[in-house]
């Protein structure tokens, strides 16, 4: 009687925790697609207009970040109405197209659909070959080469690309800086950005402030250079001409003519003051997942305040995971309303977003 | 059907197992196989670039990483000390050791 009971006991413990297991894993597979993160009210856009103080803090902050397109995010990605998706490779124009159609479909304020089209480096290489940008050696080619790529990306649904590299030494990759002296590969960058920009993809000068794409000490933890006049020639130029609309700051610590004070020039406030003084275009960080980063700061949410409070307009953080973007954008959030992150900055980089974007901001 | 024994072992397990997923549900990373595979990897990581013929090591695993993710597919190919290879069609390839590969592997966005 008693041994029997004892098993009555057994069965209804079991029954109860299949349903427990069942009811978390259900929980854990909503969760791990972002279907718990609460969605935003639609930002009230009127006639391309957009007023700022409409926009919550959440909106604004979520306009600054660009994250990979990937279509499990779909509704994550959309329901925090971020500000750009970064596409990785795919084998079809097709899947290309359907991805950005699917992902812009009645979106407020369309996303940044970003990509790496430098020539060599690009995610297109089933389609087609670009000509690398190390064989492109007169104005004309330049403007040409963006003209083409501008058309392709434009095709595609494409608004922002990641290029051109103005680096002046590429002795990894071979293939991504343009040929010539300081003043030759700026010539031919801005010749680049003018076809690019014609048709209606902007451009993007990277890897500020420069030697990015050389040989370093094999030092596991740090990504050290010493930056010259030379290195930060084209920056300036391309700002004095005002072509370029866009710069991506990447995370060496810089030192030389470019200081960046013993940390990331990426987490540098006083790195992006100083480029920020006679430019007013998009300062975009490089992907925040880089040890160089990471390693410097005990925490991601100390490397996010930390990118943030430098005064990058668009953020790249490429974490497939809806939980970890909607964490930092909480975490920038808590920083702006402690004070620790201006509020009156957070507005003026989503004005440059939204103005870029084409919208008339007030 | 199933002894007592046996249905008190198993529900020990499902009481253990609703714990782990209360504890993913709440936030806990758990190590995963890839992280013991390589911390026990005594090797260095080695990320090397090909372009057209020439093969160029690049140090900055991390860049590496990224760029290899932006790639189509990273497939299984030998060739010297590497191990992998990452690329979308006939350009530029990227080469990586197991060691850098299962780095790679760790990082959010791949």
């Amino acid at each position: 009687m008693k041994r029997k009971n004892g098993s009555g006991v057994q069965k209804k413990v079991f029954f109860a925790l299949v349903v427990v297991v069942l009811f978390l894993s259900i929980l854990n597979v909503v969760k791990a697609n972002g279907l718990l993160i609460p969605k935003q009210k639609p930002v009230d856009v009127d006639n391309k207009i957009v007023d700022l103080q409409k926009m919550t803090l959440e909106q604004k902050i979520a306009q600054m970040v660009v994250v990979v397109g990937d279509p499990q995010n779909y509704w994550p990605w959309r329901n925090l109405q971020l500000g750009g998706i970064h596409l990785f490779s795919r084998q079809t124009e097709h899947v290309f197209n359907n991805t950005v159609i699917d992902f812009q479909y009645q979106m407020p304020i369309p996303f940044f659909v970003t990509a790496d089209l430098e020539g060599c480096v690009s995610p297109f290489g089933f389609i087609r070959e670009f000509t690398p940008a190390s064989e492109v050696d007169t104005v004309e080619k330049a403007f040409a080469k963006g003209v083409e790529e501008g058309q392709f990306l434009h095709k595609l649904g494409f608004n922002l690309n990641f290029a051109p590299v103005v680096d002046l030494k590429d002795d990894i990759w071979k293939c991504r800086s343009f040929p010539g002296d300081e003043a030759k590969i700026s010539e031919l960058a801005q010749a680049y950005l003018t076809g690019l920009q014609t048709q209606q993809v902007l451009g993007t000068a990277k890897h500020y402030p420069g030697k990015t794409l050389i040989v370093k000490d094999p030092h596991k933890y740090v990504v050290a250079a010493e930056i010259g006049k030379k290195d930060v020639y084209p920056y300036q130029y391309l700002v004095e001409k005002g072509e370029v609309k866009a710069i991506m700051v990447s995370h060496v610590i810089s030192s030389g003519q470019i200081d960046s004070s013993g940390i990331p020039a990426v987490a540098s406030k006083k790195v992006l003051d100083e480029l920020r003084v006679n430019y007013d275009g998009l300062i975009v960080s490089d992907e925040i997942h880089m040890l160089g980063l990471k390693n410097y700061y005990r925490s991601l949410d100390e490397v996010y305040i930390a990118v943030f409070k430098a005064g990058n307009d668009v953020v790249l953080n490429f974490d497939k995971d809806p939980n970890e973007i909607y964490n930092m954008i909480q975490v920038i959030k808590a920083a702006v309303e402690r004070g620790e992150i201006p509020l009156a900055q957070i507005d003026a980089s989503v004005t440059r977003i939204l103005e870029a974007k084409g919208f008339r901001v007030i | 059907m199933v002894s007592e024994r046996a249905l008190f072992i198993i529900n020990i397990s499902l009481g253990l197992f609703s714990v782990l997923l209360l504890l993913m549900l709440l936030g806990l990373k758990l190590p995963t196989l890839g992280q013991a595979q390589y911390a026990l990897d005594e090797e260095e990581p080695v990320c090397m670039i090909q372009w057209q013929e020439e093969l160029t090591p690049y140090q900055d695993i991390d860049r590496c990483c990224l760029q290899a993710r932006q790639q189509f597919q990273c497939r299984a190919e030998s060739k010297d000390t590497v191990d992998w290879m990452c690329g979308s069609g006939e350009g530029l390839q990227i080469w990586l050791n197991n060691k850098a590969y299962n780095y790679c592997r760790q990082q959010p966005y791949w």
